[in-house]
């Protein structure tokens, strides 16, 4: 019993290393994120000829100034994509570790083990089914806040034809606040399989 | 037969002639990057610039409330505005002073890539020179290709391409640097006049000749204008000297870099590196 505790303490450890990645991706998502905001904001204004100034004179700025931006856009929402597909990784690995886990209780087998085991603990270590409970709870926090993400990135090719300063601002804060993936939630959940390192 | 004691001039030309092609392309990436950066840097500064310009009218025209009691505070803020202001303008203007310096590198470097004999008996060749001592040596090794396939001119023909690039854009950006440092909101009577016409430093009219970029029977600056079209006239709007979406429209084209292509710069780098066999950045 100790030593599968051990065992799914490892692989807590495994999905901090993932978390870890995962934290660093969602600040290169944010800084993507707002260059595409700018660019997007600027559009309407870049597209007035009222408001080239001298730049008037120079035949084809309008047009010329238009499609650079157009095509740094482009670019920002491809390398978006790239990391989302990072996220939707990191996904995927949370959800074999929690499916390995529960092999782990069942010894490779089929059979299930009685509720009375899985919820036996021995001092302050962790029960077996809170360790199951939380890398199944964790994966599905992970999960749900990708597809927010992947909902939020594929708003923006149509914000760009009727941009709003408010809109981008909302998106851009659900992002930031990543509310499927509650910190307190997850810190209880650490407290609890690491309970030992803590005292 | 003897063999001569030194080898013939065409035999010394090939080698000679790859490591200064070799040398001047590298030279040419690394200026390309200094001028990205340095046009980055500026920008910077007119940002700066245009933010403290619009400050201050702000300030100039605000009603501070309670505050206004308290003695010359808007002449306090707006002076420190005005200082601000100076220190951007100059930044900007050296930025932009440097871009200029790095074009005129690019010309030198576009006409430095052919090699020519030099010392007695034409014994040992000199890396590169604008033009030969003897009319009849052209420099390119009789249109021999240095490398395998690519003679002198179609290296020279890609270095030019490249460089016109930087050309025209620096002439659009000198249009921006204009009414950049053009902004005042103080008293009229300090506001600069715009021209096109009046150097923005002292020698850069012959910096300007140098990069072609000056026409010397006009007496001016030949117009800025986009890759593929013509500017037939430039007339300096002044009216709306402090206008925020204006001066956005303007940050925004020198963000933009509407003459270079960065995907044809990466091309011609890339491909010049695999026929000169080495990596150019």
């Amino acid at each position: 019993m100790e030593t599968m505790i051990k065992k799914y303490q490892q692989k807590f450890k495994k999905v901090k290393e993932h978390t870890q990645t995962w934290d660093e991706l969602q600040s290169l998502l944010l800084s993507h994120f707002r260059n595409a905001s700018s660019i997007i904001q600027r559009l309407q204004l870049i597209q007035d000829s009222k408001k080239y100034g001298s730049l008037k004179s120079v035949d084809g700025i309008e047009a010329a100034v238009l499609a650079k931006q157009m095509d740094s856009l482009q670019n920002i929402l491809f390398s978006m994509d790239k990391t989302l597909e990072e996220f939707r990784f990191i996904v995927i690995s949370l959800e074999k570790i929690a499916h390995d886990g529960r092999q782990l209780v069942r010894g490779g087998g089929s059979v299930q083990p009685k509720i009375g085991k899985l919820q036996q603990r021995i001092g302050i270590k962790p029960s077996l089914s809170d360790c199951l409970e939380g890398l199944v709870q964790l994966h599905d926090m992970h999960q749900s806040e990708y597809l927010l993400k992947s909902s939020v990135v594929s708003a923006l090719p149509t914000i760009t034809l009727g941009p709003s300063e408010s809109d981008l601002e909302a998106l851009q804060q659900l992002l930031v606040d990543q509310p499927n993936i509650p910190k307190d939630e997850v810190q209880f959940i650490y407290d609890v399989i690491f309970a030992e390192d803590i005292c | 037969m003897t063999e001569s004691p030194s080898p013939s001039p065409s035999r010394l030309w090939r080698p000679a002639a790859q490591r200064n092609l070799r040398n001047q392309w590298a030279n040419l990436s690394s200026y390309k990057h200094k001028w990205l950066t340095l046009s980055s840097s500026a920008r910077s500064h007119a940002t700066s610039l245009v933010n403290s310009s619009l400050n201050q009218r702000f300030v100039n025209a605000r009603d501070l409330g309670v505050l206004s009691d308290l003695p010359g505070i808007i002449k306090k803020a707006s002076f420190k505005l005005s200082k601000q202001q100076e220190l951007h303008r100059s930044k900007l203007l050296a930025s932009y002073r440097s871009m200029v310096a790095i074009v005129n590198q690019m010309m030198t470097i576009g006409a430095s890539m052919r090699c020519f004999p030099k010392g007695p008996d034409n014994s040992s060749m000199l890396q590169f020179s604008n033009s030969s001592v003897d009319a009849t040596d052209a420099g390119d090794g009789g249109g021999v290709p240095p490398f395998t396939f690519w003679s002198i001119s179609s290296f020279e023909k890609l270095a030019e391409e490249l460089i016109q690039m930087f050309t025209m854009e620096l002439n659009l950006k000198r249009l921006l640097v204009i009414h950049f440092i053009s902004m005042s909101s103080e008293d009229v009577q300090h506001n600069i006049e715009l021209s096109w016409m009046d150097e923005l430093y002292i020698g850069e009219f012959d910096d300007l000749r140098k990069c072609n970029l000056y026409s010397i029977e006009a007496c001016t600056p030949l117009l800025p204008k986009v890759k593929g079209r013509n500017t037939d006239k430039l007339k300096l709007h002044t009216e709306n000297r402090l206008d925020a979406d204006v001066l956005q429209v303007y940050l925004t084209t020198w963000l933009s870099d509407v003459n270079i292509d960065k995907y044809r710069l990466d091309e011609i780098f890339t491909s010049v590196g695999e026929e000169m066999n080495v990596t150019l950045v």
